[in-house]
């Protein structure tokens, strides 16, 4: 079966983009909610509470930057995979507190006490979640859906070295030893050198 | 002189009844049980390995006890409905276990009104 026998001419209620990868096997509802609940993850889950975890990393300027770098990535990731959920036929949860809820990671909440050390895992942790749920789309979308493998990949990228850099300061900060990222230094804070959405056209 | 001793953890008879069959394993009270089963070569289903996502929800086929304290999100309704995740439950007895039950936790959660994430997968 091609995709021309799937989809009638002029016919706006089906989309070719969704009838060749289901052809190919994908489970095109499973990935939706799938991407839904990692969105969830993104900008519940991390992007809004590490806005939290950094303001208490008063005296850390180096960490706060850090954790500046993954909240805007994170951010960047959200702005990402949000039009590959509409392109796929779904949509975002109409209810904020709905779609918290069925995010696929916790919530990166304030620890108590609110130490370096103890913000520092709890990043670290949450980068490694974010890892786990993005391989899975990959492993899911693999040869199948390029598209999505592909703005999967690019997420997972920006994942892994945001799990090096919270090992080298948790590392650091907590045990006092050098396990290094092996990073040089981003751009400007949130650059997102995956996964940054295209930026705004300014004319001139 | 008074030497120290050194106490050992319990463990305990895990059974997993897997679709694809039964399997016993010893898993001790200081072992999350997705861990003690992946060493003995059993591959369960997990994701987030926080306690969190559901993706290694399991039920309990008859009492049992365990801690499952390391979860970020495991509800006292969960308990009460016998689910468990594995990917963070550390036994307290011998357990008899459902495994593959993420599709019925999930629908639980959502019809209690309570979190549930990746609600329908």
């Amino acid at each position: 079966m091609t995709a021309k026998d799937v989809v009638k001419a002029g016919d706006v209620t089906k989309r070719v983009g969704v009838e060749v990868i289901r052809a190919r096997g994908v489970d095109v509802d499973k990935l939706i909610k799938m991407l839904i609940a990692n969105a969830g993850a993104e900008f519940a889950s991390t992007y809004y509470y590490y806005t939290i975890l950094r303001m208490h990393l008063a005296g850390h300027e180096d960490y706060k930057e850090i954790c500046e770098d993954a909240r805007l990535e994170d951010r960047a990731h959200w702005e990402l995979i949000v039009p590959r959920i509409y392109e796929l036929g779904g949509e975002l949860p109409n209810d904020l507190v709905a779609f918290h809820n069925q995010a696929g990671c916790p919530a990166a909440k304030l620890p108590d006490p609110p130490t370096a050390a103890n913000i520092l895992q709890l990043l670290l942790e949450s980068e490694r979640c974010a890892i786990r749920s993005w391989i899975e789309i990959c492993d899911m979308t693999f040869g199948k859906d390029p598209r999505t493998y592909d703005l999967a990949a690019r997420i997972l990228n920006e994942e892994i070295e945001h799990e090096a850099w919270f090992i080298e300061l948790l590392a650091w900060e907590r045990d006092k030893k050098s396990v290094p990222s092996g990073h040089f230094r981003r751009g400007e804070p949130g650059d997102a050198p995956y996964s940054k959405n295209r930026p705004f056209y300014i004319p001139g | 002189m008074r030497y120290p001793v050194r106490v050992q953890p319990e463990s305990f008879n895990i059974t997993l009844v897997t679709p694809e069959g039964e399997h016993t394993i010893r898993v001790g009270s200081d072992q999350h049980i997705w861990e003690a089963a992946a060493a003995a070569g059993i591959r369960l289903p997990a994701m987030c390995h926080m306690g969190h996502c559901l993706t290694c929800a399991g039920q309990l086929e008859g009492p049992g006890e365990f801690d499952p304290s390391d979860a970020r999100q495991y509800l006292p309704q969960d308990r009460a409905a016998g689910y468990i995740l594995l990917c963070t439950a550390k036994p307290r007895s011998d357990l008899r276990i459902r495994t593959h039950q993420q599709r019925a936790m999930r629908r639980f959660r959502l019809d209690a009104g309570l979190p549930a994430p990746y609600a329908g997968v």
